[in-house]
C-alpha cells in the first residue's frame, strides 16, 4: 500500500485502473525541475511525466535534501493532489511533515530508474486500500488568525471562511447566492447609497486607467513550474496585471552561510552544499577566501583546473537556466534542448568529451538566437525602473556595465578573456548575453584543459583574515572568513542573487503578469544564495 | 448511423491527436500513452474546490466538448457522411466555436482559483481577437460557394482549393483556429509556465479526462475545418473521399500542434494588436479580393 | 431531413454528450469517492495555502478591443446573407458592401487613432 492510497476494497476493476497508473506516473517536482537538472537527474528520461500542478500529479518527487520552508510547500501540494498519490524522494532524508516517501533512493539517474521501477510497482498493488489515513500535516489545518489576516481588500467575506468544507454539495451549488447577499450586508450599512459604485470603491486603490477594481493576492512560488525552484514571490493582481510584489527572502529553513565554520581542510564540502545550483563555484570561492588568509599560493595547474570547473559550471548554469526560461516563455524545443545539453555537460568527465560536446552547443546558442519572434516577447521586458546600478554579473552586463571579476584575475587574462558586453537592459539582452557566454565558457574550458574541481584549500591552515571574489553563473560573489588554529570562526556572504532580487519589484510592478514573469525569469534568480 | 460513424472517427481522431500531442511536447511517440492516461484519470479523485461555482466548474467541459462536437456536426467527411447538413453551415460552426469561450471562462471562473481565473478572463480577450478572423475569411469561402451548405462548400473547391484561390484567407484561419484550441503559441488560457495550467489546473480525475478529452475533440474538429473550407475536403484522386478527408485532416492536425514548439507563447497585448491592427483589414482585403475576382475572372 | 429534425439529430448530440459525460463520471465514482481532507479543496497556488476567494471584480484591460468588437460582430450577421447572394447580384451588391465596409473600416482607424488598439494601463 501506498502512502497516498485510495479507500476502496479492491476489485478487478481496480487493480486494473492501478496498472494503467503504475505506467503513467506524473511528478510534481520539489524544489523543481530546474534543481532536479542541476542535480544531473533526467526525469522525464527516467519515466516519469513531469506537470505543472500538484492537481494533475500522482507521484511528488523529492530532489536532494530540502529545507523546511521547502518542504512545508511540498506538504501543501501533497494535500493538494488527489489520491492515489505517493511521495518519491531522491536523496531527501528528512521530508517532515510529509508521509514517510514510499520509495527513497540515492540521488543519481541510475537510482532514480530503479526507484521508478519500485514506484510501479508499489503503485500497481498499493493504489487502492480498503484502510486509509488522513493527511493531517499541520500546514494544511484551518487557521482562523490566517484567515483574518489574509482577508485584506475583499468585499466577500463570507465565502472562504471556516466551517466552509463540512457543508454538503448541495449547500455549495448555492453559492452566486450567498455572494449576492454578501454585498447586501455591506449595502445594510448605508441603505440608501445600495450598490453605488462610489460607496463601493472609496478608499480602494485605483489602477492606472483610473477603473478601481479589487486586487487579488496571488503566490507566486515557492513551487511555481515557470520560476526557479524555491523562489517566491506573491503579487498582488489588478486583473491580469501586477500592481505589487512581494519577494521572499530565500528559502526558509535554508542553511546559513555559518555553516563554513569548523575546520578548513573540509569546507569546500561544506561550501558546495550553500546552493546547489552551483556547487563548484562555492567550493571555489570558499578555497579562494581560506588561501587567501593563509598566504597560500596555488600552482598554474591547479588555476587552470579550477577556471575549466567553473566554467563548466557557468556554461552548465546558463543552459539551465536557458531551459527554464524557454519552458516559462512556452518555447519547447528551446526548453529540451537546452535541458539535455545541461545533463550531458553535467556528465562530462574529461576534457575531450567538453570538445564533443561544444558543436552542439554552438549549433544550439545558434538556433536560440534565430528564434522567431524573441524580440516581441522579450523586449522591453525586465527593464528596472531605476536603473542597473545594483545589478549583478550577465544582469549588469546585459545592461551594458563591464562588471565583471574575471577581468582581473591572470588566468583568465591569460586565456584571453574579455566581458561580453550588450545594451539593452532588457530580458532580450539578458537572454542573448547568457547564450553568448555559453560559447565563451566552452571556450575557456578547452583553453584551461582541465576541469578538476577544487576539494579542499592550498597551503599550511594558520589564523588570519581572507577574502575572495567569484564570477559566478549570477554575478560576482565575495566572501570573508576570518581563521583561528586552522577553523572558521567567521564567514560572511555576498552573493549576487541578493543584489539582483532588489531588482525584481521594478521588472514586475504594472506589467502583464506573463511580461512580469518573464523579467523576474530573466534575472536568474537562485533562491538558495538569496539571504535571509 | 451517420452520426455513430462520425463521432467514432472524430473519437479515433482526438485519440491520434491525442498521440501527437504527446511526441510534440516530450519528443515521445507513445501510441498508448492516451488510453493508460485516460483510466488512469478515472481513477483518481475528482476534486471540487471549497466554495466552488458548482455549476460552471461542472458545465465548463462538458459544454467545451459539446461545443467541439456540435461544430463538426455540420462538417461532411465525404459527400454522404455528415451528421446534420444545415443550411446555415457555416454560420454554425463559427456559432458553435462562440461557446469554446464561454466554455473556458466558466471552467476558468468556476473553481475560485486565481490561476485558473486569469487563464479564462485571458481567453475571452483571446476570442475578441480571434473571432473576426473565423467570421471574415468563412464569408470569403462563402462567397465563392454561393452557398452556407459545407457539402457546396467542398464542392466550389473542384477546379482548385481555396488554399490557392484564397491563399490569404487560408492564413488568417489557420491562424484563427489555432487560438481557438488554445494551441501553443496562442495557449493563453493555460499557459504551464505562466499560469500553471490555468483554466485546466483545478480539474482532477475523471473531470480533467473529459477536458482533456474536449480539448482534443476541438483540435480535430478545427483540423476537419481547414479541410473542408480550404483544402478541398474529400476531393482527391484515387483514394476513397473519407480517406482524404481523414488524412489532410490529420496533417493540418500535426502541423498544428508542432508550429508552437518552434516559436514563444505570444504575448496578450500583442495578440489583440496584431490580429486586430493587421489581421482584420487582411481579412476586408481578403473579401475585396474574392469578390473582385469572382465578378471579373469567374463570370 | 427536415430542418426541425436536423436540429433534433443535434439535439440529441447535445444529450448524448451529457450522457456520456455522465456514465463517465459514473465509472469513475464506482472506483470510490472523494475523501475530504484539509488543504485538499483549496486551489492549488504552487505551495503556498491561499484560502482566499479570488472572485472579484476582474479589471479586463482589453475593454478597448470589446467595444470595437461588437461593433464588428453585429456587422458579420449581415455579411452572411450578402455572401450567399453575393455572384447573383454582382457588382451591385460589392458596392453596397463596399460603402458598408468603407464606412466600418473607417470606425477602425477613427478607434485605433484614440488609442483603442492597446493594452489598457
Amino acid at each position: 500500500m501506498i502512502s497516498g492510497a485510495r479507500q476502496a476494497e479492491p476489485n478487478w476493476f481496480h487493480r486494473m485502473v492501478a496498472r494503467a497508473m503504475a505506467r503513467r506516473l506524473n511528478a510534481f517536482v520539489v524544489p523543481g525541475p530546474d534543481v532536479a537538472r542541476a542535480l544531473g537527474l533526467d526525469i522525464e528520461a527516467a519515466g516519469l511525466q513531469v506537470v505543472d500542478t500538484p492537481r494533475h500529479a500522482s507521484v511528488l518527487l523529492l530532489v536532494g535534501e530540502l529545507p523546511e520552508g521547502l518542504r512545508e510547500a511540498a506538504a501543501v501540494a501533497y494535500a493538494q493532489m488527489p489520491r492515489p498519490r505517493a511521495v518519491f524522494a531522491t536523496g531527501t532524508a528528512d521530508v517532515s511533515p510529509l508521509p514517510e516517501p514510499d520509495v527513497s533512493v540515492a540521488l543519481d539517474q541510475a537510482s532514480l530508474a530503479t526507484g521508478i521501477q519500485e514506484l510501479r510497482r508499489a503503485f500497481a498493488e498499493g493504489a487502492f486500500a480498503p484502510e486509509i489515513e488522513d493527511f493531517e500535516a499541520a500546514v494544511v489545518q484551518e487557521d482562523e488568525e490566517d484567515e483574518e489576516e489574509m482577508d485584506h481588500g475583499h468585499m466577500h467575506h463570507d465565502h472562504g471562511g471556516e466551517g466552509q468544507e463540512e457543508e454538503s454539495e448541495e449547500d455549495q451549488e448555492d453559492e452566486p447566492e450567498e455572494e449576492e447577499s454578501g454585498e447586501k450586508e455591506i449595502g445594510e450599512d448605508q441603505l440608501e447609497n445600495f450598490m453605488s459604485m462610489i460607496e463601493m470603491t472609496e478608499g480602494m486603490p485605483a489602477s492606472g486607467d483610473g477603473l478601481i477594481m479589487e486586487w487579488v493576492p496571488a503566490p507566486y512560488g515557492p513551487l511555481f513550474p515557470g520560476l526557479p525552484g524555491g523562489l517566491s514571490l506573491t503579487f498582488t493582481l489588478d486583473g491580469d496585471t501586477v500592481a505589487g510584489t512581494e519577494v521572499e527572502p530565500g528559502i526558509e529553513g535554508h542553511i546559513p552561510v555559518e555553516i563554513l565554520h569548523g575546520p578548513v581542510a573540509s569546507i569546500a564540502e561544506r561550501a558546495a552544499k550553500l546552493d546547489p545550483l552551483t556547487p563548484v563555484v562555492y567550493r571555489w570561492l570558499a578555497c579562494r577566501a581560506v588561501e587567501d588568509a593563509s598566504g597560500a599560493q596555488i600552482s598554474d595547474e591547479e588555476a587552470l583546473s579550477r577556471v575549466g570547473a567553473l566554467e563548466r559550471e557557468r556554461a552548465a548554469s546558463h543552459l539551465g537556466w536557458a531551459a527554464s526560461f524557454g519552458f516559462l516563455i512556452g518555447d519547447g524545443s528551446l526548453s529540451q534542448r537546452a535541458a539535455w545539453l545541461q545533463l550531458a555537460l553535467l556528465q562530462v568527465t574529461n576534457i575531450d568529451e567538453v570538445g564533443l560536446i561544444k558543436d552542439e552547443v554552438e549549433d544550439f546558442v545558434r538556433k536560440a538566437l534565430r528564434t522567431p519572434f524573441l524580440g516581441s516577447k522579450l523586449g522591453g521586458i525586465g527593464t528596472p525602473e531605476d536603473g542597473p546600478e545594483d545589478a549583478a554579473g550577465p544582469v549588469a552586463r546585459a545592461a551594458g556595465s563591464e562588471k565583471d571579476s574575471r577581468s582581473e584575475d591572470p588566468t583568465y587574462r591569460n586565456l584571453g578573456f574579455y566581458p561580453i558586453v550588450r545594451d539593452g537592459n532588457d530580458a532580450l539582452a539578458r537572454f542573448r548575453l547568457r547564450l553568448e557566454e555559453i560559447a565563451q565558457s566552452l571556450d575557456l574550458v578547452l583553453g584551461a584543459g582541465a576541469i578538476a574541481s577544487t576539494d579542499s584549500p592550498a597551503g599550511e591552515a594558520s589564523s588570519g583574515t581572507g577574502t575572495s571574489t567569484v564570477e559566478t553563473p549570477r554575478g560576482t560573489a565575495t566572501l570573508d572568513v576570518t581563521l583561528e588554529d586552522g577553523k572558521v570562526i567567521s564567514a560572511e556572504l555576498d552573493a549576487p542573487s541578493t543584489r539582483n532580487a532588489r531588482l525584481v519589484e521594478g521588472v514586475t510592478v504594472s506589467r502583464e503578469v506573463a511580461d512580469a514573469l518573464v523579467g523576474v525569469g530573466s534575472l536568474d534568480l537562485s533562491p538558495w544564495e538569496m539571504s535571509r | 448511423m451517420t452520426t455513430a460513424i462520425v463521432i467514432l472517427v472524430l473519437l479515433a481522431g482526438a485519440y491520434v491527436v491525442a498521440v501527437l500531442e504527446g511526441w510534440a511536447t516530450n519528443g515521445r511517440l507513445r501510441p498508448a500513452g492516451p488510453a493508460l492516461d485516460a483510466v488512469a484519470l478515472l481513477g483518481r479523485e475528482s476534486v471540487v474546490t471549497r466554495s466552488s461555482d458548482r455549476i460552471f466548474f461542472e458545465v465548463g467541459p462538458v459544454l467545451l466538448l459539446i461545443s467541439a462536437l456540435l461544430a463538426a456536426a455540420v462538417l461532411p467527411l465525404s459527400p454522404g457522411l455528415v451528421v446534420t447538413d444545415l443550411a446555415t453551415g457555416a454560420l454554425f460552426v463559427n456559432m458553435a466555436l462562440a461557446f469554446v469561450m464561454v466554455a473556458l471562462v466558466m471552467a476558468g471562473w468556476g473553481p475560485d482559483g486565481v490561476y485558473a481565473m486569469v487563464g479564462g478572463w485571458r481567453f475571452l480577450g483571446q476570442l475578441v481577437g480571434y473571432s473576426m478572423l473565423i467570421v471574415m475569411p468563412l464569408t470569403a469561402v462563402a462567397m465563392r460557394a454561393e452557398s452556407l451548405f459545407t457539402i457546396r462548400i467542398v464542392e466550389s473547391q473542384g477546379a482548385l482549393w481555396n488554399v490557392i484561390f484564397q491563399p490569404l484567407g487560408f492564413v488568417l484561419f489557420f491562424l484563427a483556429a489555432l487560438a481557438v484550441c488554445f494551441l501553443p503559441p496562442f495557449d493563453l488560457p493555460t499557459a504551464p509556465g505562466e499560469l500553471a495550467g490555468g483554466v485546466m489546473a483545478e480539474y482532477t480525475g475523471a473531470r480533467l479526462a473529459i477536458m482533456r478529452l474536449a480539448r482534443m475533440v476541438l483540435v480535430v474538429t478545427l483540423a476537419v475545418t481547414v479541410t473542408v473550407f480550404y483544402l478541398g475536403g474529400w476531393i482527391g484522386p484515387v483514394l476513397p473521399p473519407w480517406a482524404w478527408t481523414l488524412g489532410k485532416s490529420l496533417l493540418v492536425a500535426a502541423v498544428m500542434l508542432f508550429a508552437g514548439r518552434y516559436v514563444p507563447r505570444i504575448r496578450e497585448e500583442h495578440f489583440l494588436q496584431w490580429f486586430w491592427k493587421f489581421g482584420i483589414p487582411l481579412a476586408l482585403v481578403n473579401i475585396l479580393y474574392v469578390g473582385i475576382v469572382l465578378l471579373v475572372v469567374d463570370k | 431531413m427536415s430542418a426541425l429534425q436536423q436540429y433534433a439529430v443535434l439535439l440529441g448530440m447535445v444529450v448524448g454528450v451529457v450522457g456520456f459525460v455522465l456514465s463517465v463520471y459514473g465509472i469513475a465514482r464506482s472506483l470510490g469517492k472523494t475523501r475530504k481532507e484539509p488543504g485538499k479543496d483549496v486551489p492549488a497556488t504552487s505551495g503556498k495555502l491561499s484560502r482566499d476567494p479570488v472572485w472579484a471584480r476582474y479589471h479586463a484591460r482589453y475593454y478597448g478591443y470589446a467595444l470595437l468588437f461588437l461593433a464588428f460582430d453585429m456587422e458579420m450577421a449581415y455579411m452572411y446573407p450578402w455572401a450567399v447572394v453575393y455572384r447573383e447580384l454582382g457588382l451591385k451588391a460589392l458596392l453596397d458592401m463596399g460603402v458598408f465596409l468603407t464606412i466600418l473600416y473607417l470606425g477602425l482607424l477613427y478607434g485605433w487613432s484614440q488609442g483603442a488598439f492597446r493594452r489598457q494601463r
